[in-house]
């Protein structure tokens, strides 16, 4: 009876311990964003062409669940997600960062800034994101990343965030996107320019 | 020794059982918590709720685009009946997707400007239903699921058309 209740704790034991570890592998325990998203990764900006698919991984599936619930499928958009500056720093709310690109290979794009909870910042500033329709047609684009407003130009407030990560939106992509991402998907340049408080 | 080595293999069995239950339901978990969540917050099942215009404060799910307007429609198919579905005409960007309690993205139609699908109605029939000569049949894989339609719909001058227009649309269960 008693080497009966034994191996029942084991399995217990096991069996939470194998739940546990599934989390983790699946970075619901351990990630404070996207960037477990690294199927496909273009100058730091990551994503994962499974998303909102059937074929996706457990681990995957679980993940996404979790950051990017009712994400669609690559053939209507994609998604992907910076979270490191150039230098590989987590991207901190209290600094200013340049951003710029040109437009993509597809019928609309947008950059938008969460913070560590994978939600909007806590903020009034009414700069959530920059999209396609407001730099228009020009084919290059600059905007400022900080949390105060600058004195000119496109703006995403980082105000009410302690850490955050930017997603780019890609919809309607080309096939060529789909198909060749590494080749066909211009990937915003991020730099980091100064930080509140530093000497 | 013999009690050792079958206390690893239990312990291995379980922890392996432990970590596929826990896989495989997670997806599920997450999205019944949604669901019932948007239940909550007055979301109708068989009818499109308009999320109010997306900000910090009104934001309820993770990763919203402000730039876009959410139309919302449960659905619930264990009373059987087939959902018909469309989106009122729009100007600009507009999809319909269909995502199933285990959180898939089954089908995407693309329903703006001059988009084919734009204006029509779709069937939106249960798991295992019989098959019928139907071009506008969908078929879920589930009997339980979210179908959202997203409108681009960056300023206020666009989400206030939104709110015009989408009232014509439409997720009505028919039942026989």
């Amino acid at each position: 009876m008693k080497a009966i209740l034994s191996y029942i704790g084991i399995g217990i034991t096991g069996c939470l311990l194998g739940g546990v570890s599934a989390l983790w592998m699946s970075g619901l325990l351990n990630s404070k964003s996207g960037s477990v998203l690294s199927q496909v990764n273009i100058e730091n900006w990551t994503s994962d062409w499974s998303i909102g698919s059937a074929a996706a991984d457990g681990y995957t599936r679980a993940r996404v669940a979790r950051y990017g619930l009712l994400g669609l499928a690559k053939s209507e958009a994609v998604y992907f997600i910076r979270s490191v500056d150039e230098a590989g720093a987590p991207l901190q709310g209290h600094c200013s960062y340049a951003l710029s690109g040109t437009h993509q290979d597809a019928l609309w794009w947008s950059i938008t800034l969460y913070d560590e909870q994978s939600r909007l910042p806590m903020n009034d500033d009414q700069a959530l994101s920059i999209d396609l329709t407001q730099v228009g047609p020009a084919e290059n684009w600059q905007a400022v990343v900080s949390p105060a407003r600058p004195k000119a130009g496109h703006w995403i407030s980082s105000r009410g965030a302690a850490t955050f990560d930017l997603m780019l939106r890609i919809y309607q992509p080309s096939n060529l996107i789909i198909t060749q991402p590494e080749k066909t998907v211009r990937a915003p340049t991020l730099r980091k320019m100064s930080c509140e408080g530093a000497a | 020794m013999t009690r050792l080595v079958l206390s690893l293999i239990v312990f291995a069995f379980a922890a392996a059982a432990g970590h596929m239950f826990v896989l495989k339901k997670t997806p599920s978990v997450i999205m019944n918590k949604a669901m019932t969540a948007m239940d909550q917050r007055g979301v109708e099942t068989h009818g499109f709720t308009l999320s109010p215009r997306l900000t910090p404060q009104t934001q309820t799910v993770v990763r919203p685009s402000p730039d876009l307007a959410y139309s919302i429609c449960l659905f619930d198919f264990s009373q059987g009946g087939v959902l018909h579905v469309s989106a009122a005409a729009y100007d600009n960007y507009a999809s319909i997707s269909f995502f199933d309690s285990k959180t898939n993205n089954f089908a995407t139609l693309r329903v703006g400007e001059n988009e084919d699908n734009a204006g029509k109605t779709f069937r939106l029939y249960p798991p295992n239903s019989k098959a019928r000569d139907d071009p506008s049949r969908i078929d879920a894989p589930t009997s339980s699921g979210i179908i959202l339609i997203r409108r681009l719909a960056p300023r206020s001058a666009d989400y206030e058309q939104v709110v015009s227009i989408s009232k014509a649309d439409q997720c009505r269960l028919e039942t026989t």
